[in-house]
Formats: C-alpha cells, structure tokens, sequence
C-alpha cells in the first residue's frame, strides 16, 4: 500500500442476494483499495452498503467506478452504485457527552419522520443514526443525535413537550449514557464537564 | 445500539418512574470543635455551607442532562456525639440548630447524624446528646437523628436500650399535636453503616473519606413494573419462581447502573470522592411504589400471611445479585425497606389486620433494615418498646447484618386508630402491640448482652 491515499464513500443499493460483498469487496482489493468502515442493511429484499475506502492516489475515481461497473454488467441482480472521494476532512462527529437518544412515537401517519426530522433542523440537532419500528401498533422513530450545537438542553427539552403535545407524539430525549449504562457491562464513566 | 433496548429504557425511565431515590453527601464535621457550643456551631454551619451550597444546584443540572430525576437531596455528618463531646446537653442542642439551620441554608429537607455509637459503652458526649435528643428533634425541622446501641463484634447494650425506650416516649410526647412525629426522626441501630445514604438513619461514619457522595437507587415501583410485565408476557403458569427472580436480578441492575451513574457524574461535577451505591428498595407513600406491592404481584393475597418472609428473603437476595455487579461500591444498607407507614400496601396489611409485629419482625431477619415506621399505641411503656428494640437488635447482632428499629407511639390513640404523618411520612393505621408490660423486669436488669459466639453456626 503507498503512503499516499485519497479516502472514497462508496454506497451500493440491490436486490439482495448471495456474492455481492464478496463480489465488491475483491474489485475493490484488486485496486488495492482499503475498507476503513462499512455498515449494511437489508430491508423488503434490498440490499445497501456504505463504506469508506481509502486507494493510492494513482487510482482514481472513474477507475474506482469502471471496476465497479464490470462488477454490474456480470451481476445478475442490476447494482446502483455512487462513489465521491472526501475532499473535505471528515466533519466533527459532536462529543460523546452530547450525544442523546430521541424517541417519538405516536399513530402511524404521512410526514412523522418529516415532522421530527424538522424538529431536529429547527434546534440545530444533527441526527447520527436513525431506525424506524412498529411496536404495540404505534410508529416508533429512534434517532441517536448529537446535541453539540444545541445553545441548551433545557431549551429543547421544553420546546420538545410542545413539540410532542401539538403533533401528538410521545417524545422522549434521554442521554446516550443511561443507554449505555442499563444495557451494557460496563459503566461509561465522564470526567468534569469543562464550562 | 439495538431498538429493543432503546425501548425498553425509555419504557422503564417515563413509564415505569426510574429514578434515583437519593444523593446524599457525607461531610466529616470532626474538625469543627471549638472552644466553645456558639463556635462550634459557627464552624459546622460554615463547613457545610462550603461543601454542599452547591449540591443541590449540581444534582439538579446532572438530573436534567439525563432526564433522570434526583428525588432526595440530602447530607449526612460524623455522628454528633465525637463532634460536640465536652458539650453539656444545652450545647448540643444548639449544635442541633445549627445542623437545621445549615440544612435549610444549602436548600436540602433531611440532615442525619445527630446520633452516637454506644454498642460499647456510654461516654460522656453520647450521655448528653442522648439527653438532648427529645428537645432537639422537637424544636428542629430536619434533622435525624440514630444511636447505635449493639454489634456483631460488641454485643448490644442494654443500658442503653433500657434508656432509649424512654427517649421514644419522650420524642412522641413532646411531638403529640402532630401524632408523636418527632419519633419518625430517629432510629435505633445494630450494626450501624456509616455511608448510608438513606434516612432516618444517614450518618457519615468515622472511617469515611472526608467528604463524599452516596446514593441510593430508585425505588420498588420498577421492579414491580418489570414483574407485571414478565408475567403479562409469560403467562403466570409458564413462570417459576427462579424466573421472577431472574426478572427481578435483571431490573435490580439496571435501576443500579442508573444511580450509579448519576451519583458519579454529581461527584466528578463537585470534585469529591463517589462513596457507595445503596440497593435498598425504599418505598414511598405514593401509588405504584411500594414493596408490598411486589409481595402481591408474586403471589400473597394478604400481606403477612404464611410465605410473605419467604418472598421477602428472595426478593432481597435477587436485588443484591443485580446490583452487586452493576456497581462498582455497594454499602449502606442495601435491602428491600419495609417501612409500614410509607409503604401503601404494608399500611393497609397492618388495618386489615393480616400484617403483625411479629411478622414484621420475622420479615426483618432476611431483609433491610428492621421495624421501621410503625405506628404503635401511644400507651404502650418504654420498658415494652426497649423490649422491641432488643428483639430486633438480637436478630442483627446474630446474624451480622444490620436491623433497627423506628416505632412512633402515637399519643392518645390505641390499636386501630389512624395517623397520618404527611409526605414521604406517609400514614398507618396503628398496629397493636401483644403483651404489653410483661417485659419490664427483662429490661430493668440492664447491662450487656454479650457478643455472640462466631463458630458453630446453626
């Protein structure tokens, strides 16, 4: 591997079935590309996959894409394949003692993701992960966030409620920690809070 | 992180009202003897002031980071005895002021460790605050007080129980216009913890770190909570005992973890040292927090009937097996509380007459922490309540763990009658006391019960 390297966000959406890692992975180590990081999903059938990879700067992104291409035109199921190289450094995550758990539940309805999503625009509330579940007959939308931005947690907290009541929405915002804490072995554990 | 999990802990802080029950601060006051009762007084006052003017703000900011509320602010000092030792009982008394005075000064509602440690013997300091105390619960707003009259390694002082049964008698005389309340403040012990955060009996013993945050953990309300769940899942009949139990390990670690937590971060934010996490299921007057409830929800129709000690026994083990490994310091007391008249369900046993003395205290010698806010007639005499408290010791001292005893005589009233004590106090029917001045001669005999054999165990 050269010491020099240019980072690319590869995303890849099929019908699932079985090869495609396998398949994407070897093009891709064939130009000696390095996976950092990858996360997958299959929902109704359909396969998606983002990773981050890092290549030699001698190849560059329309070889990343003509490999991936030839990968496609043997495929039995079609690939949809994006690939950009970061240019920028990768942004600030937020800090772990920002980062918040937000649940809102409620009748399944048009514009629910919308609607909180909005919410977390309004308040400067960047959204790390997000699921989405039926549970008991209600919608259920889980955000991890990060509260980094946020001018203070009281103000939210309190918006939230009104939130909440005017879209009838159970809303909660819990710390990530007391996630953490309840459901994993050990104890996250934080220094004083610089003010 | 998993949606199931993420749902079930939010389940169990909005729905089911996790908590954490208590923060208290423990502040050594061993270095505030003066000269003087008037500068000692000066000194504790400005003691506490410095440590804890800022516990309650800092409490109140960590608990709305995490949402988590911190029900009970509160502090707990070196019992008073070796603080004003010198001291006649008027000085002590005014010590006893300026602990309320600072109490409301810092903005907490409980301050414990008006107390002294006599299951040895009696100094002069113990005598006089022993003295002091009818007074000065009487004349103070929030100040607790506990003596500890017997240990494991010491035996139990009988002298000293002989005595406080009239102390009980005196607190509740001189508190008869509010149904002899000032006895809810104070507390007889053996085997006395000097880091529990719990009060009535809250002190910051000898061997503590100079200043130092305990807590204790939520109340019984979620592991009554998870219990009904599991069974409305399960189905009663698919469910054994060792399930229940297993249910109960599993919440008991969570709810652990949570206080933990919390009672951390208010100790890195103060910069002090995090002391213990207490297990201890302390119930409150309120609906759904109750640990009678839990007795009800596995399997006893009336509360007091044959199986109630069994359930309690379990119920107390599977709590310590959860939190003992979510939390990296467990101390206080840590056990299931069967406070009656904060206990709704425990109340309402002793009116319908299912719930007893005696099986109270059959219950208290597999659990925390002994015959606690019981209402019993007012006319019952202190050579019979030092009788009580000698039971009770007698099961701690043995089996080496801590009991105590906290009977309110209600003045005026006999066996039936109501009290209510208001808030966290709660209210009782009052429980009738059998064979009643039948014990006097026992306890005119004073002296020591000896330490009891540590071999031969059966």
């Amino acid at each position: 591997m050269s010491t020099q390297s240019i980072e690319y966000i590869i995303s890849i959406t099929s019908q699932d079935r079985i090869g495609i890692v396998y398949e994407i992975s070897a093009a891709l180590a064939e130009l000696a590309g390095n996976i950092a990081d990858s996360r997958q999903s299959v929902m109704c059938g359909y396969y998606t996959m983002i990773m981050r990879a890092s290549f030699p700067v001698e190849v560059t992104r329309q070889t990343i894409e003509a490999k991936l291409a030839e990968v496609d035109r043997k495929s039995p199921t079609p690939l949809n394949i994006l690939v950009n190289s970061i240019d920028e450094p990768l942004a600030i995550m937020g800090s772990p003692e920002n980062r918040y758990v937000l649940t809102a539940s409620g009748a399944d309805q048009i514009g629910f993701v919308a609607r909180v999503a909005g919410f977390c625009v309004k308040y400067q509330i960047n959204i790390l992960d997000l699921s989405t579940t039926l549970s008991q007959g209600e919608f259920v939308m889980m955000l991890e966030v990060d509260l980094s931005r946020c001018a203070s947690i009281s103000e939210v907290r309190t918006a939230l409620v009104d939130f909440g009541r005017e879209n009838m929405l159970r809303v909660v915002l819990q710390h990530h920690d007391i996630f953490k804490a309840v459901n994993e072995i050990s104890l996250p554990i934080r220094p004083k809070r610089e003010h | 992180m998993r949606s199931e999990d993420i749902l079930k802990t939010v389940e169990m802080i909005q729905k089911e009202n996790l908590d954490v029950r208590a923060v208290t601060m423990g502040i050594s006051l061993l270095d505030c003897h003066r000269a003087d009762a008037k500068q000692t007084c000066q000194a504790i006052i400005e003691k506490i002031n410095r440590h804890a003017g800022k516990l309650v703000q800092t409490c109140e900011q960590i608990s709305s980071e995490y949402a988590v509320p911190v029900v009970n602010k509160r502090i707990s000092v070196t019992p008073i005895a070796h603080v004003g030792s010198g001291f006649d009982r008027d000085g002590f008394i005014q010590i006893a002021r300026a602990l309320d005075e600072a109490a409301s000064l810092v903005g907490i509602d409980i301050l414990g460790g008006y107390s002294a440690d006599v299951a040895n013997g009696v100094t002069s300091g113990d005598t006089e605050l022993i003295n002091s105390i009818p007074e000065a619960l009487s004349t103070t707003q929030k100040i607790c007080s506990s003596v500890n009259v017997g240990s494991t390694r010491a035996g139990i002082n009988m002298d000293a129980v002989a005595r406080l049964g009239h102390v009980i008698k005196e607190l509740s005389e001189r508190s008869a216009d509010s149904g002899g309340f000032a006895a809810a403040k104070f507390v007889v012990f053996t085997n006395q913890p000097g880091d529990n955060p719990f009060m009535a009996g809250a002190i910051h013993g000898l061997d503590q770190h100079e200043v130092v945050i305990n807590v204790g953990v939520s109340g019984p309300g979620v592991i009554a909570r998870a219990l009904e769940r599991r069974i409305a899942n399960d189905g009663a009949e698919n469910l054994g005992l060792h399930d229940l139990a297993e249910e109960i390990k599993e919440t008991a670690f969570r709810v652990t973890r949570c206080g933990e937590l919390i009672g951390r971060r208010v100790a890195a934010e103060l910069e002090i040292p995090f002391g213990v996490v207490d297990l201890s299921l302390a119930p409150t007057p309120n609906v759904g927090d109750s640990v009678g409830e839990i007795m009800k929800i596995l399997g006893m129709d009336a509360i007091g009937a044959p199986g109630t000690t069994a359930i309690v026994a379990m119920l107390n083990d599977a709590v310590k097996k959860g939190g003992a490994f979510a939390s990296q310091s467990v101390g206080g007391l840590s056990g299931a509380f069967i406070p009656v008249c904060e206990d709704r369900y425990l109340a309402d046993a002793v009116r319908d007459g299912s719930l007893s003395l005696e099986k109270l205290e059959a219950m208290t010698s597999v659990c925390s922490v002994g015959l606690d806010m019981i209402a019993i007639p007012g006319s019952v005499d202190a050579a019979t309540i030092s009788a009580i408290i000698a039971d009770e010791m007698a099961i701690g001292m043995i089996n080496g763990k801590t009991t105590a005893v906290r009977l309110i005589p209600v003045p005026g009233k006999e066996a039936g009658e109501f009290v209510a004590f208001g808030g966290l106090f709660g209210e009782s029917t009052i429980a009738p006391v059998r064979s009643v001045g039948k014990s006097g001669r026992f306890i005119a005999f004073g002296g020591k019960i000896p330490a009891p054999i540590h071999s031969l165990k059966n």
